[in-house]
């Protein structure tokens, strides 16, 4: 290396070592502390130099690597890593993810923790698929999907605490309510597109989280709906002690009674109900309608000139997403056994748009890497507290940096003339 | 021969600016009429009011049929190529281009396969009426495929076509509604000599074997001159001439308008 090269990368980190002073030396330098009477400012500067300190070598060593031409081996690697994840390589990963998936409650290190952890997982994927109806095929960019997330939850607990009926009677229910305010929703925003749209459905997402809060006579206001009842496997109830004359889960199978039981159930529950999700996105992209619905993400204008209605295609699309939403909604509600609007704030819906942007758009697998990496860095670095969504903010850079349109952004054509020639 | 189209004392207004200035024509069965002019002469604004793009500020539109005829006023948006059957192509071209070139085509059939697939309902059920269903529009789209020569590119995207190939590929989408009335807006803009023969070609087949009537918005004179049977020449919204391909060539008031007026 030519020692031109050393002076000019040297001078280069001593800038970056200027702006991470600037940044660090407020955010870090000056904390505040209360004592007695009131708040004082502890410097902290030796932790601001160490950092500062961090960024110019790294800046360094960066520079150095990138004038031999020679990349760091880990980018390199990961990079090439998420570059050969194409869609038939998907089709095996899907397959052994579902082998997995079912096997998973009973792998021997699998405990309660794992297990909370692969349901909230899971319901983000399901939630992750439904929202890729709008967004990903429909083109349609909905900030505010959380609301149907909402509405699902509420109907159930709702119906379920009114009128005592059973999970299997609600959920159908909740996901109609849901896929109404779809439609509700639709109508509208039908002439916005692109940043209007994602404005009035964030807007939409805000007003049922503030009607939940205020409509206190039904909703309960903020306090939320308590005991909502939990699902049955099949009319037998998960209790310790069952009432007289009703078997309970473990009594009917001769089992030990354990909490776990009741977990593994509802494990299977969302893997099922987000499989069906899947299933159900993965055949209607194949049909005419899917078809148009991304035929209106490439170009409305054509579409009409070709006697597509836009109207209806664009209502069915935000219906039916919406109600995956609403299903996604009564299992959280059921699980939960308690809700309060408190769960469905923006940051929900932004989560449920990040795992379908940075899955790749339209990419069914591709919400499930992403669903995985997203959720998964941000439970693996828990104990951080606060500091934990820095890893989520870190976890969506790493994505744009390496794979900009997305872990799997490539499109598979709905039908071949030709046969698959791959 | 009989009419397919009358445009009746057209006007278009855009606040004070008059587009089109009571325009009237028409446009015969089986014929190639060419609208021509300047720029900004107010071609393109008489096809999107044709094609209910926009509402006309006052005039009237009407596509003969078998024994009546049929006011394109009545129709708006989709519903000009939906009910009424006529199509149209766009001055920038307007393909799906992340979607596959069969996948184009087959969104033009959209309405058939829609009450096919039962409103997606037998299509979820995959019933063998929808799938028959879904093989005749594959085969209608492979029908216009091997015509412009594009069969082998089917599962191509559309985006990733050369110029020439979109132009063609964006007609047979519009021929894939079965349109009575085609409108091409300057379908030969961007083409080499080449492929603007190829493009006349493909015209005069849809003309002759398609018995579809087509109206033609164009400034390449090789293509008009070619295939047009009538023309009728704009200019500031207004029609200043109407006649065959020859008329026209020796027509004074096109060459003035087009070159302007010796002083």
């Amino acid at each position: 290396m030519q020692k031109q090269d050393i002076i000019k990368s040297f001078k280069d980190s001593l800038f970056t070592g200027l702006i991470a002073l600037a940044l660090f030396g407020p955010i870090v330098g000056l904390r505040t502390a209360s004592k007695g009477e009131g708040l004082f400012i502890t410097p902290q500067w030796g932790v601001v130099f160490l950092l500062v300190g961090l960024c110019i070598l790294g800046r360094f060593l960066i520079n150095i690597n990138s004038a031999r031409r020679t990349e760091f081996k880990i980018f390199s690697t990961l990079s090439s890593k998420f570059s050969s994840i194409t869609e038939d390589k998907a089709k095996h990963f899907a397959i052994t993810g579902i082998l997995f998936a079912v096997v998973f409650p009973f792998l021997p290190f699998t405990d309660r923790y794992f297990m909370d952890v692969a349901i909230m997982i899971l319901t983000y994927i399901m939630l992750g698929w439904g929202l890729n109806i709008v967004v990903g095929l429909a083109g349609l960019l909905d900030l505010g999907y959380v609301a149907f997330y909402a509405v699902g939850a509420y109907s159930y607990a709702l119906i379920a605490t009114t009128f005592g009926w059973s999970f299997w009677i609600c959920l159908p229910l909740a996901g109609l309510f849901a896929a109404f305010f779809g439609i509700l929703l639709g109508f509208p925003v039908l002439r916005l597109r692109g940043d209007y749209l994602a404005i009035v459905t964030l807007g939409f997402g805000e007003i049922i989280r503030i009607i939940l809060i205020n409509w206190y006579e039904v909703t309960n206001g903020p306090d939320g709906i308590t005991g909502i009842p939990r699902p049955s496997f099949f009319g037998l109830p998960f209790k310790r002690s069952p009432d007289e004359g009703e078997m309970s889960f473990h009594t009917f199978f001769g089992l030990e009674y354990s909490t776990m039981h009741r977990i593994i159930f509802l494990y299977y529950l969302i893997l099922v109900l987000a499989l069906i999700t899947n299933y159900f996105t993965l055949k209607i992209r194949k049909l005419p309608v899917g078809r148009a619905w991304e035929a209106l993400r490439e170009d409305e204008i054509a579409c009409k000139s070709l006697g597509v209605n836009p109207t209806n295609t664009k209502l069915t699309a935000f219906a039916i997403g919406a109600m995956f939403g609403g299903f996604a909604g009564s299992f959280f509600a059921t699980r939960q056994a308690f809700i309060s609007p408190e769960s469905f704030t923006f940051i929900e819906s932004a989560i449920i748009v990040a795992i379908v942007v940075l899955g790749g758009m339209g990419s069914q697998t591709g919400v499930v890497l992403a669903s995985i990496f997203l959720i998964g860095i941000t439970e693996i670095f828990r104990d951080l507290e606060q500091y934990r969504m820095i890893a989520f903010g870190g976890a969506m850079v790493l994505i744009m940096v390496f794979k900009p349109k997305g872990i799997l952004a490539n499109r598979k054509p709905t039908i071949l003339m030709h046969g698959d020639k791959k | 021969m009989s009419n397919l189209l009358s445009v009746e004392k057209l006007t278009m207004k855009f606040g004070g600016l008059i587009a089109i200035d009571n325009l009237s024509f028409d446009a015969k069965k089986n014929q190639i009429t060419s609208i021509i002019g300047p720029n900004g002469a107010g071609k393109t604004t008489v096809f999107n009011c044709l094609t209910g793009f926009y509402k006309p500020t006052t005039g009237q539109m009407y596509l003969h049929q078998a024994d009546n005829k049929v006011s394109l006023r009545k129709y708006t948006d989709f519903k000009i190529a939906h009910v009424a059957k006529v199509a149209r192509t766009f001055q920038n071209i307007r393909l799906f281009p992340a979607m596959s070139v069969l996948e184009n085509l087959l969104v033009a059939q959209h309405n058939e396969l829609m009450i096919a697939s039962g409103y997606s309902l037998y299509g979820l059920l995959n019933l063998k009426s929808y799938r028959d269903k879904e093989q005749l529009a594959v085969n209608k789209a492979k029908y216009w495929l091997d015509i412009i020569g594009l069969t082998h590119r089917a599962d191509d995207n559309a985006g990733d076509l050369p110029y020439g190939d979109q132009r063609k590929l964006e007609i047979v989408r519009a021929m894939c509604i079965e349109p009575k009335l085609l409108c091409l807006d300057e379908p030969a803009a961007g083409l080499n000599p080449k492929e603007s023969a190829e493009l006349n070609k493909l015209l005069k087949f849809i003309k002759t074997e398609k018995k579809t009537g087509i109206l033609l918005i164009e400034h390449d004179m090789s293509v008009v001159m070619g295939i047009s049977d009538h023309v009728v020449v704009l200019n500031y919204g207004k029609k200043i001439f109407e006649g065959t391909a020859e008329q026209t060539k020796k027509s004074k008031e096109v060459i003035e308008a087009y070159l302007g007026v010796d002083e």
